[in-house]
């Protein structure tokens, strides 16, 4: 049987250099996040580049993205969110596209990468601390002292909010990674039962129709699936960001 | 499946943070144990707290 993990390998293109002894390559991992950002930009110009008042297809497109994102921003932060609208709208585009060019066959899943997710989550992680610091002073810090707590159990509900907040990283980059990679090996290990069963002759051919037609849903539930993930990643970020301009709630 | 995931990836997130404060505040004080099973708990406590959050459970009008 096809071995499902080895989607996920990572393979040099070529050497960039060497920083001390570690090499650091250009691999199919950065050949597709590259990809990701050339498809994105044909999007964007392309869509921005007429400027209809009716407009064609690239610019609705183009158009329903940017609603999309500012809507999602506006009802979680509200008007003074927009600021953050470059920041979001990245994140959102960029992991939709890159989840997205992930389902086409041969290709390579960026997302799937615990170091790619961990990267974008401590980012807007960054962002909101050092932002929050920056907008609020000491203020942010009411972040870990919720009102209407008795003092005498307040130390211990401060040290639980820390690690609550310390979590979030955690939690928001292990869900993209997660649901990318569990959803690529369930397709794999389906679509590697249609070839070993149709090797077994007419019988095992005619019941590889169930694997076959399990891997035909299953691939439209990823699509579901890289979409969700990429708006989950982007209301999460949200709320955070909300934290940081109102601590305290 | 969405749903158990990401209340499940909360609540693993909340035990490992502790976790692993705990273990680097075992390493730096030399406490070992003892901030290893304080900060695990607190930690746990930290993930049901994630897990009621995003359920929505308690939320203040």
């Amino acid at each position: 049987m096809a071995d499902p993990i080895h989607q996920f390998e990572i393979q040099k293109i070529f050497t960039l250099g060497h920083i001390g002894n570690q090499e650091i390559a250009f691999t199919n991992s950065s050949a597709y996040m590259f990809a990701a950002v050339a498809v994105i930009s044909v999007l964007m110009l392309g869509g921005s580049a007429g400027r209809h008042l009716i407009p064609n297809r690239f610019q609705s497109m183009a158009e329903l993205s940017y609603e999309f994102v500012a809507n999602t921003l506006k009802s979680s932060i509200g008007e003074e969110g927009m600021r953050f609208f470059p920041l979001v709208f990245s994140l959102f585009m960029f992991i939709l596209t890159a989840n997205m060019i992930g389902i086409i066959p041969y290709t390579f899943t960026t997302t799937s990468h615990l170091i790619v997710t961990v990267a974008l989550a401590l980012l807007v992680f960054l962002t909101v601390f050092i932002y929050g610091i920056y907008k609020n002073g000491l203020k942010f810090f009411k972040l870990f002292v919720p009102h209407g707590i008795p003092i005498y159990i307040l130390p211990l509900i401060m040290v639980i909010e820390v690690i609550s907040f310390l979590s979030r990283p955690v939690s928001h980059s292990v869900r993209l990674f997660a649901n990318m990679l569990a959803g690529h090996i369930t397709l794999k290990v389906f679509a590697g039962f249609v070839t070993s069963l149709s090797a077994l002759g007419a019988v095992g051919a005619a019941g590889a129709l169930l694997p076959l037609a399990m891997t035909t849903a299953l691939t439209g539930l990823e699509l579901l699936v890289a979409f969700l993930q990429a708006y989950v990643f982007t209301i999460l970020t949200c709320i955070y960001l909300n934290d940081a301009l109102h601590p305290g709630h | 499946m969405a749903v158990g995931l990401r209340l499940s990836s909360e609540l693993v997130a909340g035990v490992v943070v502790g976790t692993i404060l705990g273990w680097v505040f075992d390493r730096l004080l030399s406490t070992s144990p003892w901030g290893l099973i304080v900060f695990m708990l607190l930690g746990f406590t930290a993930g049901v707290m994630n897990v009621m959050r995003s359920a929505g459970v308690g939320k203040k009008a």
